[in-house]
C-alpha cells in the first residue's frame, strides 16, 4: 500500500528493514519466503552492492559439522568466554553458532560458491586466534550480489538513496520509521508490523593520519544510525565502550597489513629494531589487538616512525603479496603505485587507524543494540543484527543473526495480527521540519565542522587512552555539542543526510564515553584502555555495561552480570513464547 | 577542482574521451558522491562531493570503458602528520 498524505509518501508493510547490507538482506529472506511484504531502506543505490562488503569478501567464518570436535557448535561455544575476555551473551552467540551450518547452506542455495574451484572442496583455515579452522577462504567478489539478487527477485521493495531518521514506537513497541530520499527530497512514513535495524558499525568518530573524515578502515557511510535511532526510542545498548582500530599504511586507512604480516612481513621501529618480540613470543603473528597495542606503545616511547618491511621475503612470496593486495581494498595497489613505493624495495611507514565502534576485534561480542535469541531488542517489535547488534561476527555473524532476526520478526508478525498504530503526524512533521531547517538556515554550524569537533574530542579524550578525568571532559564537550544540533547547516538534500549522520555519530560518541567511564578497568587491549585503571578487574567488571536513554535524553548506565543474557535486563516480556 | 571558492582534491578522475555517459558510477557509489544526469548521453558524471570519497574504487572497477582512475591526494600519499597526536591527550593520571 502506497499513498501520499500531505506531501508524505505513506507505505504500510509487514516488515521494514533499515540497512541493505548482508544482515538486512538476510533478514528479508524468511519474510519473503513467508509471503510477507518487505520494505528495505538503504542509503546506497543498488542492493547488490550495498553495505560494507559491496566490493566482495574473501573469507567466511562457519561451523560445518564435518566430524572433528572443533567443527561442532559446542566446541566453539565452550571457547566463547576466552575469545571475548569474558564479556559475551552466550545465549545469543550460542544460537548464532548453532545456526551457522543451516545459514551456510541457505547462502549456497542463492548461488554463492564457497568451494575452491581448483579442488572442489572448502579451503578452511585457522585465523584471528580462533580455536579451529573456521574460516572458509573463497572467491567472494559476487557474495553480496548473489544475496541482493535473491532478495530483489523475492520482490522486496527497496527504497534506495533513502535514510531513515526516526523509528516510530509507542508503549515500547516499534511500528515503523520516518525516512527521506536524499536525491528527490521525498519524505516517507512507513508503518510496519516489525522493524529490523541493520545499519552496521559507527565510523567517522575519531581522527586518523590523513585527517580526512571519509578515509577510514571501515565503511565511512556507516554512522551508527541504528544505535542512535534505537537509543532515542528507549532501546538498550551494550559493549559500547569497546572500540576497534587496526594498522594501516600511513595516510591511507585501508585494510591489508594483516595479510602481509601473515605472509612473513616484519615491523621495524625507527632504530631498525624488530620490536614485536618484546610484546609477544609470536612476534608479528600475535593477535591483531596486540599488534596495534605494540605499535601504539612504540609511538608513545618515541620509537616511531614504524615501518613494515617485506624486503627479506623470497620472490614467490612477494609476487603473491603483490597479486593479492587488491583483495582487501581494490585501490591499494594504485595507492602504492602513486606513492612511488613497492614492497620489494621499500619499507612502508605505518600508522594506527581511526577508531570504529564495531566488535573491537573480537568475534561474537558486538557493540550496539542489545538483542535476545531472536534478534529482538529491548523495544518490542524492534530487531537488530550485524555490526549494530551485541552479537557480531563479521560477514557470517551478520548473515546468521540477520536471518534469525528475520525469522523472529515473521513469528511476531503472525502473532500480532496486523494492528499498526496511527502515526503521530504532529511529531512526524516536527521531525521533517527539523530536517528541512538544516538546509534553509543562512547562518549556523556546517555539519563538517560539527563532526570534526566530535572526532577531535573523541581522539583527544575518549579514544585510545582514557581516564575518568578525560572521559568527563569528553562528555562535557559532547553534551555542549548536542546543544549545537539545532543550528547545523547543510547545502542540499545530500547534506541534510550528512547532518543526520553527524548527529548520530555524536550520540554514539556520548554513549561510548558514558560506557567507558563506567568500566573502571582495562580490557581487551586497546579496545578499552583506562590509564587510571590499567588492569582487568574480573571481580568487579565481568559485567556488561548497559546504556539507555535517561533523563533529558542523556545516556545512563546499568551493570549486568555477563553470565546472564542481556535480555535478562529487558523490561518487556519476550515476544515469542 | 574548485568548490565554493576553495580548491578541493578530485579523487575520481574521468577520461571524457572514454566515458560513455552510462550512469554506472553514480549507481554503484556507496557514498552518493557521483551524480550523473540520467537518460542524457551528452552530460558527464559530476564528482559532487569529492571530500566524502572512501577511495574504494567501486566506480573504477565497474566502469565499462576504464574511463575512471582513483587518484590519491598528497596528504594521503606523503603524509607528514604525527601519529602520537592520534593517541590522546593525557596530561595527568586523571583521578
Amino acid at each position: 500500500m502506497n499513498t501520499v498524505k500531505g506531501e508524505w509518501t505513506r507505505i504500510d508493510t509487514d516488515l521494514l528493514i533499515i540497512g541493505g547490507g548482508v544482515a538486512g538482506s538476510m533478514a528479508a529472506v524468511p519474510a519473503l519466503e513467508a509471503g510477507l511484504e518487505v520494505v528495505i531502506c538503504e542509503k546506497g543505490r543498488v542492493l547488490d552492492n550495498c553495505g560494507s562488503v559491496g566490493c566482495g569478501v574473501d573469507h567466511y567464518l562457519t561451523i560445518m559439522d564435518t566430524g572433528p570436535e572443533w567443527d561442532t557448535p559446542e566446541f566453539l561455544i565452550k571457547h566463547l568466554p576466552d575469545l571475548t575476555d569474558g564479556i559475551v551473551d552466550i545465549e545469543v552467540a550460542g544460537r548464532v553458532i548453532r545456526e551457522m551450518p543451516r545459514i551456510l547452506r541457505k547462502i549456497e542455495s542463492m548461488g554463492v560458491d564457497f568451494t575452491d574451484p581448483r579442488t572442489g572442496t572448502y579451503e578452511r583455515v585457522r585465523s584471528f586466534g580462533l580455536p579451529g579452522l573456521y574460516h572458509v577462504h573463497f572467491e567472494g567478489t559476487d557474495f553480496k550480489r548473489r544475496i541482493g539478487k535473491h532478495v530483489r527477485s523475492g520482490r522486496a521493495t527497496v527504497l534506495t538513496r533513502t535514510m531513515a531518521v526516526q523509528v516510530l514506537a509507542e508503549d515500547n513497541k516499534a511500528y515503523g520509521a520516518l525516512a527521506f530520499n536524499f536525491r528527490t527530497g521525498e519524505w516517507v512514513a512507513i508503518r510496519a508490523k516489525s522493524v529490523v535495524l541493520t545499519t552496521g558499525d559507527v565510523n567517522r568518530i575519531s581522527q586518523n593520519a590523513s585527517g580526512l573524515a571519509f578515509d577510514s578502515w571501515h565503511f565511512p557511510y556507516n554512522t551508527g544510525d541504528a544505535q542512535a535511532m534505537g537509543f532515542r526510542v528507549g532501546a538498550s545498548l551494550a559493549n559500547m565502550e569497546f572500540v576497534e582500530m587496526t594498522l594501516t599504511p600511513k595516510g591511507f586507512s585501508a585494510q591489508g597489513l594483516n595479510a602481509l604480516v601473515s605472509m612473513g612481513a616484519y615491523f621495524l621501529n625507527k632504530s631498525g629494531e624488530r620490536f614485536m618480540f618484546r610484546y609477544d613470543t609470536k612476534g608479528e603473528n600475535a593477535r591483531r589487538a596486540i599488534l596495534a597495542d605494540a605499535v601504539v606503545n612504540e609511538y608513545l616511547l618515541g620509537n616511531g616512525p614504524i615501518y613494515l618491511d617485506c624486503r627479506h621475503l623470497p620472490k614467490e612470496t612477494l609476487d603473491a603479496m603483490e597479486a593479492t593486495l587488491q583483495v582487501d581494498r581494490y585501490t591499494l595497489p594504485a595507492f602504492y603505485r602513486q606513492k612511488g613505493v613497492n614492497l620489494r624495495e621499500d619499507m612502508i611507514e605505518i600508522s594506527v587507524s581511526e577508531l570504529s565502534i564495531r566488535r573491537s576485534g573480537v568475534y561474537f561480542r558486538g557493540s550496539g543494540l542489545a538483542v535476545d535469541v531472536n534478534g529482538e531488542t529491548s523495544v518490542e517489535g524492534l530487531f537488530a543484527a550485524g555490526d549494530c547488534a551485541t552479537v557480531s561476527g563479521g560477514i557470517s555473524g551478520a548473515a546468521v543473526l540477520g536471518h534469525i532476526a528475520g525469522e523472529g520478526a515473521v513469528e511476531r508478525i503472525r502473532r500480532i495480527n496486523g494492528a499498526r498504530p496511527e502515526i503521530d503526524w504532529d511529531d512526524a512533521e516536527t521531525t521533517r521540519e527539523r530536517g528541512r531547517s538544516f538546509t534553509r538556515r543562512d547562518n549556523g554550524l556546517p555539519w563538517q565542522q560539527f563532526e570534526q569537533r566530535t572526532r577531535q574530542c573523541v581522539t583527544d579524550y575518549a579514544g585510545v587512552r582514557r581516564t575518568r578525568h578525560s572521559l568527563l571532559h569528553a562528555l562535557d564537550t559532547l553534551h555542549a555539542l548536542a546543544k549545537q544540533e539545532d543550528h547545523l547547516i547543510a547545502d542540499d538534500l545530500h547534506g541534510m543526510m550528512r547532518v543526520h549522520e553527524s548527529r548520530n555519530i555524536r550520540l554514539n560518541a556520548e554513549i561510548m564515553s558514558t560506557a567507558a567511564l563506567a568500566r573502571e578497568e582495562s580490557r581487551t587491549g586497546s579496545a578499552h584502555r583506562r590509564i587510571d585503571f590499567p588492569q582487568a578487574n574480573d571481580e568487579k567488571f565481568r559485567k556488561f555495561i548497559v546504556v539507555d536513554k535517561g533523563e533529558g535524553g542523556k545516556a545512563r548506565v546499568r551493570y549486568l552480570d555477563s553470565g546472564l543474557p542481556l535480555s535478562a535486563g529487558f523490561a518487556r516480556v519476550s515476544s515469542l513464547s | 577542482m574548485e568548490i565554493a571558492g576553495r580548491t578541493v582534491h578530485n579523487p575520481i578522475v574521468i577520461d571524457e574521451a572514454r566515458c560513455v555517459r552510462c550512469n554506472l558510477c553514480d549507481w554503484i557509489c556507496p557514498g552518493d558522491i557521483i551524480y550523473k544526469e540520467e537518460d542524457n548521453k551528452l552530460t558527464l558524471p559530476v564528482i559532487q562531493y569529492p571530500d566524502e570519497c572512501w577511495y574504494c574504487g567501486l566506480c573504477e572497477s565497474i566502469c565499462p570503458t576504464d574511463a575512471i582512475s582513483v587518484t590519491f591526494p598528497e596528504q594521503m600519499l606523503h603524509n607528514r602528520s604525527n601519529v602520537v597526536n592520534l593517541l590522546g591527550k593525557i596530561a595527568d593520571s586523571g583521578r
